[in-house]
């Protein structure tokens, strides 16, 4: 377990990183959050979890084109590296495994309640 | 379209430089989407929660390296290195201290004298715009000079110019006797003034009310001394003051302050003009009352003063057609007379009225340039001393910076290092100046006739300026040796491989001539001063001051005057006595009258009156040219005059001079005719400073007695005088005073002068000394292996004392080539003052060169032949 540390909210903002492939920036990381999952991503939060998921090695970045809009600054691009893609995946199996754990009785006592 | 500046700002600040140009893009791109969609409002708010909820670890930038590091430990660290240094080098540290201290105190005890002499009348709230007017030119050759003006000149100002606010007049009046309860009280300095006197000048009332005080006659206002001394507790406010020598009875309308030390003017009472009709004549051509103008603002002196010589015309020029010349021919005759306005704030520096013309002796603004020069030198020769040494002994510390160096030391880490040694040894130097100032403050009141009092050094002026002292001190001292070592290469520095440097060097050796520019230029200046002196003690003045005793108030004794002389003369230890009131030195009835030739009005002069007794002229010394003295019996040559050489030459009469008439007007426009019967040779009555005038004397002895005596024992014949005065019971005790004390006292102002600066440049020569024997000592320090072997190969000590002096000697050398022109430049201005003076002869020069050399060359000597004599084994026993 202690060989991926992710995060609830690095773990949504990795895949939509995914989602976006080569157009990930700030911005639209963002807003695609925003949209599909109907929850307010302040840019603090977001950056502070990009900037930690790099650091971490599960993301990399490079240097994009600036638009006008931006006044010139750069956009900075990520995508997910190989130990990030490694990382989602043992998250995602652990839920799996978890998820088949559950008896089936206990989800169909909860359905019916 | 731009977010909100002062959070984005806050951003930019806060963000770490990696994130920042993305991140900023980013809210910047929001912005401008949310500006389209929702509004500026919404997006602004928005622009802000981010900006808040990014301020957050990970995104704040983190504090740099060197802001981590903790600057209060490495100031300790550089205290700490400093003071080992100090105490390693205790020698030279010592030296640096107590130069720069002695140069600090000399500068601030200069400092408070300077200052307390620029700020005279300035506690006038209007200082600025009172003038006072003085009267000048010249009539029939002679130059006049009057602090005073005729009477009428106050209100012919008022009544011409709109600029003149104000004029007020004051006239001195002595001090009369005045009795109030049958006490009699004396000593009392007495001013008429007008009654706006105290609209013009800032001196507030205690009691009373200063626009209507003076506004009746025979009113008076004291000072709250005066008060104090007559009334006691009692409150004076409409109390009576007799004055029994006027018969006139003065009412106390007001009590003022005491008036400031820094005023040119001191009086007790002020009496109101009101009743003074001398003061309502309108008589142009008598010069009695000081008159002062408040302008209005921003009035321009130089302009006012230009229209002064209209104002002359007006009024003088009338008066002087009534005594038979009109002015047209007055002014041809090469006689010229006018108003000039002296500004209130010059009168103490600038003013060059005699001592009978001004309310007091003033200060000189030459005395306070001399004193601002030197109190400069000495500090920059401590400076200078203080960085030659710290270069120096600098220089032994390449290793250290070496080492600090190659441990990461950052160039601005040394610099800091030096400065702060050399702040610390500033600190030191002015807390041990201030300590030297509260010692010698008493001492040098006494030489400067002041009272500095020590509170002086607490005000914020003072404060402030020391404290800017020491900061740049410590900047022009620390500076050379902190950023030359702080750019050393490591390895160099660690070789060995620099000694200082050629700079430096070059530097050093420029500073030590400097030094001596200065202290030569001192030891020229005093020589002449003191050549000066000698001079106005040694000078022929045309009588013999030496065993003269001087009686005053001989009028106390009434009827008993005669009688009196009588027993003195009869008094074995008294060779001559003479009954006169008239001093050639010294506080003397004084009087002047307008003299001319026959009946030649136009060659008018204003001569000096003596009146003395037939004995005056054997008494003083003095010697007849031609003619003859008077007679023993007064009545009989009561139409004769003696004149003096100067007199005669300008009266024309020096061919034949006895028998001849000389005319003089009397009060009332009555002349009187005068016989010239002798001729006395020329003697000095003023003081070297002027000319000699015109004098003539009549046989009238009043006054006073001078004793000439024939006794070394003073005391026991001023006892015996004492005795018979006391005998006539006179209302005061016999007042005397030796007149080659009197004499002397002309000269204060140069002897105090002479002292201060013998004192100060003593004080110059010797911190310049101590760095010269500092520097020669680490010389001798660095080449100490060489003087072993040279030694060792059979030089003896004179060799090795000149080889470790030359350099310096050759120095002091080129010194003399600056400081002797400029030296003698500025002392021939100082000698300008004299009429009679001495000559700065080529030997003057010499003996200030030697002077200098010798004193050069013995302070080195105490290092130099040391290290000659020191055993060779043991210099190069280590390497």
């Amino acid at each position: 377990m202690k060989k991926y540390q992710l995060g609830e909210f690095e773990e949504v903002v990795m895949l939509t990183v995914g989602i976006l492939y080569n157009g990930a920036y700030g911005v639209s990381i963002k807003k695609e959050i925003e949209t599909r999952l109907s929850r307010k991503v302040s840019v603090g939060a977001l950056q502070t979890a990009l900037k930690r998921l790099e650091d971490k090695g599960y993301l990399k970045s490079r240097e994009g084109e600036s638009t006008e809009e931006r006044a010139g600054r750069p956009k900075k691009y990520f995508e997910i590296t190989a130990l990030g893609k490694r990382a989602l995946e043992h998250s995602k199996s652990t839920r799996d495994d978890l998820w088949r754990a559950i008896p089936k009785v206990a989800l169909q006592v909860k359905m019916a309640g | 379209m731009q977010p909100p500046k002062l959070p984005h700002r806050f951003f930019r600040w806060f963000c770490h430089p990696k994130l920042l140009k993305h991140i900023e893009g980013d809210l910047l791109e929001l912005y401008h989407d949310r500006r389209q969609a929702s509004g500026k409002r919404r997006a602004d708010l928005d622009f802000v929660t981010d900006v808040i909820l990014l301020f957050r670890p990970g995104i704040i930038r983190p504090r740099e390296i060197r802001e981590n590091l903790n600057r209060i430990d490495m100031f300790g660290s550089y205290v700490k290195i400093g003071w080992r240094n100090s105490v390693k080098n205790k020698g030279l540290f010592a030296i640096n201290v107590t130069g720069l201290a002695l140069g600090i105190a000399t500068c601030l005890l200069i400092m408070l004298y300077v200052a307390d002499e620029i700020s005279f009348d300035r506690y006038n709230i209007n200082a600025g715009r009172i003038a006072r007017i003085v009267l000048k030119g010249k009539v029939n050759g002679e130059i006049i000079k009057e602090a005073v003006t005729a009477a009428p000149v106050a209100a012919a100002l008022t009544d011409e110019f709109p600029e003149v606010e104000n004029a007020t007049r004051l006239r001195r009046y002595g001090s009369p006797k005045i009795t109030y309860n049958n006490t009699t009280f004396r000593n009392n300095n007495l001013a008429f003034v007008d009654p706006d006197f105290f609209q013009v000048f800032t001196l507030p009332f205690v009691k009373g009310d200063p626009d209507k005080a003076l506004v009746e006659p025979n009113t008076i206002v004291i000072t709250e001394d005066e008060a104090r001394k007559i009334f006691g507790n009692e409150d004076p406010i409409n109390k009576l003051l007799d004055f029994k020598e006027s018969g006139a009875q003065y009412k106390v309308t007001g009590v003022i302050r005491n008036i400031p030390a820094n005023s040119h003017f001191h009086f007790d009472l002020f009496a109101s003009m009101e009743g003074l009709a001398h003061a309502k004549e309108n008589n142009w051509m008598e010069s009695n009352y000081f008159t002062y103008v408040l302008f209005s603002a921003s009035t321009d002196f130089s302009v006012f003063e230009r229209k002064l010589p209209d104002i002359i015309k007006k009024y003088m020029g009338p008066q002087v057609e009534q005594m038979g010349m009109t002015f047209e021919k007055f002014t041809e005759n090469g006689n010229e007379i006018g108003l000039f306005v002296q500004p209130l704030t010059d009168i103490h520096l600038f003013s060059d009225f005699d001592g009978q013309s001004e309310l007091e002796a003033g200060g000189d603004i030459k005395s306070v340039y001399i004193f601002s020069a030197v109190a400069l030198f000495m500090l920059l020769i401590a400076c200078v001393n203080f960085m030659n040494l710290s270069t120096a002994t600098a220089t032994r510390r390449n290793k250290e910076v070496g080492v600090k160096k190659v441990l990461g030391s950052r160039a601005r880490q040394l610099v800091y290092q030096f400065l702060t040694e050399s702040f610390m040894a500033t600190m030191i130097a002015v807390a041990l100046a201030i300590a030297f100032v509260l010692v010698a403050l008493p001492v040098f009141n006494e030489l400067s006739g002041k009272a500095l009092a020590p509170d002086y050094l607490l005000r914020p002026g003072t404060l402030g300026s020391m404290f800017l002292l020491t900061v740049v001190i410590s900047l022009l001292a620390g500076s050379y040796p902190a950023f030359f070592l702080s750019s050393l290469k490591p390895v160099a520095a660690l070789k060995n491989k620099i000694s200082g440097g050629r700079g430096a060097k070059g530097i050093r050796s420029g500073l030590v001539v400097f030094q001596f520019v200065i202290s030569a230029g001192l030891i020229l200046a005093i020589i002449i001063v003191t050549q000066q002196m000698g001079y106005i003690h040694n000078k022929q003045i045309g009588y013999d001051r030496s065993q003269l005793l001087v009686l005053r108030d001989l009028a106390l004794l009434g009827a008993n005057e005669n009688a009196f002389r009588n027993q003195v003369a009869a008094d074995p230890r008294v060779e001559r006595v003479t009954m006169s009131a008239f001093l050639p030195a010294g506080p003397t009835d004084n009087y002047m009258t307008g003299v001319y030739p026959g009946n030649r009005f136009e060659e008018v002069r204003r001569t000096i009156v003596y009146h003395v007794d037939a004995q005056y002229i054997p008494t003083m010394g003095m010697k007849m040219v031609a003619g003859r003295n008077f007679s023993e019996t007064p009545l009989h040559d009561s139409r004769n005059v003696i004149i003096n050489e100067t007199a005669a030459e300008i009266f024309g009469l020096s061919s034949n001079p006895v028998g001849q008439t000389l005319t003089t007007n009397l009060e009332g426009g009555k002349k009187e005719q005068l016989t010239v019967i002798g001729i006395v040779k020329d003697f000095h009555f003023r003081s070297l400073r002027e000319t000699i005038a015109p004098l003539m004397m009549v046989n009238n002895p009043h006054g006073g007695l001078i004793i000439k005596t024939k006794t070394k024992e003073m005391a026991g014949l001023i006892a015996a005088l004492n005795e018979r005065w006391n005998a006539y019971r006179p209302e005061e005790p016999l007042s005397y005073a030796p007149l080659d004390e009197l004499y002397n006292e002309t000269y204060v102002a140069e002897e105090k002068m002479g002292s201060i600066l013998r004192i100060f440049g003593a004080l110059t020569i010797f911190v310049a000394c101590l760095g010269l024997f500092g520097l020669v000592t680490f010389t001798a320090e660095q080449r100490v292996k060489e003087v072993g072997v040279r030694k060792v190969l059979g030089a003896n000590v004179m060799q090795i004392v000149s080889l470790l002096s030359r350099d310096l000697i050759v120095l002091v050398v080129i010194s003399f080539i600056v400081a002797f022109p400029l030296g003698y430049y500025l002392m021939n201005m100082w000698l300008q003052d004299f009429v009679y003076k001495v000559e700065v002869h080529w030997w003057v020069f010499m003996l200030a060169g030697a002077m200098t050399m010798v004193i050069a060359f013995f302070t080195m000597s105490f290092t130099t032949v040391k290290a000659a004599l020191a055993n060779p084994a043991e210099s190069l026993r280590t390497e």
